[in-house]
């Protein structure tokens, strides 16, 4: 018969034993695939910086005029960082899904298969954002552009305002990709959108009546102002 | 070629034949004013005013429609719809192909809108081309001094600059040219850019200079027309105008870099004194316009304007009445960077162009305080030291172009 002090401590040792023989080599593991990854990913983003540097990358950035834009956020120093730690992040995700994998759990094989499942919905939402940032700058520039050019004193907020507007409405369809609270968004962002277009129809209506209507006068008439009979050509 | 001629138009064209002469006119909703003009082809844009109806009922029997040296007996009226983007460019490229079909000899075209416009126009820019093998004859008039400020300021000044002849109105409207030089345009695949609009008029300069074809100038009088361009707004001309010439200097890059000095072209015709239509100019309006373009488009222009440059309109554009003055070397090098910032598409090409308007209406708005006072001969010295500071500045732009291209593309200059 076995003793009171097997049963109480030799016991439960041996069990602990047992465990950790099977979960120790799983938790090294884990720790070296950590180790050797973020060391890759500091290697990458070095790499990645020396790269970009040579390419001038931060001058090409420069002219898009993301630039100004990157460096306002404060989180990175240039496009170049930004560039290398976005590397560097990447090579984290991967060693993070691999360390995962190693981990060889049910819990762990679900995370993988759920997150590997949900990447194509984190690239169209980035794609779609990134997108978003191209078009949202061009038409904000148009209008900008425009503005300007017919001397309406408000040209840069009708610019900033077309800029938010076309931001949000990419920011919508990216976290309706992410399945983030899709339908609550798109709903508030409809009634902001409707709410800001019913305001300005109203404002111009009726509290700008008079520029209304020079304006529509301004389109039909024939004849040229007084201060514009020269030809430019 | 045919695929352009509808077919009552080829109709016609095959029961002319062949034709000395062909004078086209383009229009767009020019009734009030075509009239004046001799007609033989109208290339109209789908006028809604009943331009074409005018064309045909135009005072003047057939002895009279041309005047080159004596009453001419076979002379035919067209007046036809053209194909193709809406524009004068458009207009043109139907007549273009009407000479070529007709073997014209010589080919004039004269704008819907003049006032001033006598029978005598047609014989000063067709007959160098008939009569001493000249390809290209452009007009020389006298306009008021506020008249004509995208030609003073930039377009004159430049085209002389950089082709190497001195051609005061390269943008005027009205043109005589050989057979051969409109086969040799109908030959370019121009049709769907900005060509087909405003920029038909520099397009046709420029490439008859830089392809070497013989080009001299007539002396036409005043140039009386009716203020505005129907349906035309500054901002889409200058930017037809401007970008046609900026997109040129990328086509024919190797023909400008080798020019060091320009060259008169001949006159033909007498210069004499015309009285000129008085014209009123809004400066305070151009002065905010460029007060409010510098303010608001900071972030766009320092993407294509060097830090000094910047710098430099800035400092001066914040004044106002008689001290607003642009120095001719800033602007000068700003349309310089600007082009170079075209070729290289260091943004993009519209927001480049639209961007300039604010500085052109801020130069023009300086010229126009400068020479409030000057008579028409003070006024031309005054663009003849503007040429020449596009003269001096010309290295600048070389030394621009072949920095920003061995720069973008890794390669040596052209």
């Amino acid at each position: 018969m076995r003793s009171l002090f097997d049963r109480m401590l030799v016991d439960p040792f041996h069990r602990l034993a047992d465990q950790s023989a099977h979960v120790v080599p799983i938790l090294i593991m884990v720790m070296v695939t950590l180790l050797v990854g973020g060391f890759l990913a500091f290697v990458t983003r070095v790499l990645t910086y020396r790269l970009l540097q040579l390419a001038q990358f931060d001058r090409l950035v420069q002219r898009t005029g993301f630039s100004s834009m990157i460096e306002r956020t404060g989180v990175f120093r240039s496009p170049t960082d930004m560039g290398a730690r976005f590397m560097q992040a990447l090579v984290w995700l991967f060693t993070m899904l691999f360390a995962l994998s190693a981990a060889d759990t049910p819990a762990s094989a679900e995370l993988v298969r759920r997150f590997v499942d949900y990447i194509p919905n984190l690239i169209a939402a980035g794609l779609v954002l990134l997108l978003g940032v191209a078009v949202s700058r061009m038409i904000s520039r148009s209008a900008l552009l425009a503005a300007v050019n017919a001397q309406w004193p408000a040209a840069r907020l009708i610019a900033g305002g077309i800029r938010v507007l076309v931001m949000t409405l990419a920011i919508v369809i990216a976290l309706e990709q992410l399945h983030i609270g899709s339908l609550p968004l798109l709903v508030a962002f409809a009634i902001v959108f409707a709410g800001i277009v019913f305001a300005l129809a109203i404002a111009f209506g009726l509290g700008a009546r008079d520029m209304a209507r020079q304006w529509l006068e301004a389109k039909v008439r024939t004849s040229v102002a007084e201060e514009e009979v020269f030809r430019h050509l | 070629m045919d695929e352009l001629f509808p077919s009552e138009l080829k109709a016609r064209l095959s029961q002319i034949g062949d034709a000395d002469i062909v004078v086209g006119i383009p229009s767009y909703n020019n009734a009030r004013t075509i009239g004046h003009v001799v007609v033989i082809v109208n290339s109209d844009g789908g006028s809604k005013d009943k331009t074409q109806d005018v064309v045909m009922r135009a005072e003047g029997g057939a002895d009279d429609l041309l005047l080159v040296s004596h009453p001419v007996h076979n002379s035919y009226r067209i007046s036809t719809p053209y194909h193709g983007i809406p524009g004068k460019g458009s207009a043109f490229r139907t007549i273009f192909a009407v000479a070529a079909k007709l073997n014209a000899k010589a080919c004039v075209v004269v704008d819907s809108d003049l006032r001033s416009i006598t029978p005598g126009w047609v014989e000063l820019l067709a007959k160098p081309v008939l009569e001493q093998d000249y390809d290209y004859i452009a007009p020389y008039y006298q306009r008021h001094k506020y008249d004509g400020t995208i030609t003073n300021g930039i377009i004159y000044p430049m085209t002389r600059t950089l082709y190497g002849k001195s051609v005061r109105q390269p943008i005027g409207g009205e043109f005589g040219f050989s057979g051969n030089l409109a086969k040799r345009y109908l030959e370019k695949d121009v049709w769907d850019t900005d060509v087909a609009r405003f920029g038909i008029d520099i397009w046709m300069t420029v490439t008859a200079i830089a392809e070497g074809f013989r080009v001299g100038q007539a002396y036409l009088g005043a140039k009386i027309h009716d203020a505005k361009d129907p349906g035309a707004d500054l901002t889409s001309m200058f930017r037809q105008v401007v970008g046609s010439f900026f997109s040129l200097m990328g086509s024919y890059e190797n023909v400008w870099k080798k020019v060091s000095a320009y060259e008169a072209i001949p006159m033909f015709g007498f210069p004499f004194e015309v009285g000129v239509e008085p014209l009123t100019v809004n400066t305070d309006r151009m002065i905010h316009a460029a007060q409010q373009g510098v303010a608001d488009l900071r972030e766009i222009y320092s993407s294509f304007l060097s830090p000094q440059v910047l710098v430099e309109l800035t400092n001066f554009v914040h004044r106002n009445g008689q001290g607003f003055h642009m120095p001719d070397q800033l602007w000068v090098r700003m349309i310089y960077e600007a082009a170079t910032a075209f070729r290289y598409r260091l943004l993009d090409r519209e927001h480049l162009l639209q961007s300039l308007v604010p500085l052109y209406l801020g130069r023009t708005a300086s010229f126009v305080l400068e020479v409030t006072e000057s008579n028409a001969t003070q006024v031309e010295e005054r663009i003849e030291r503007l040429g020449q500071v596009f003269e001096a500045e010309k290295p600048y732009l070389t030394q621009q172009w072949d920095a920003i291209g061995k720069e973008k593309f890794h390669a040596q200059p052209v």
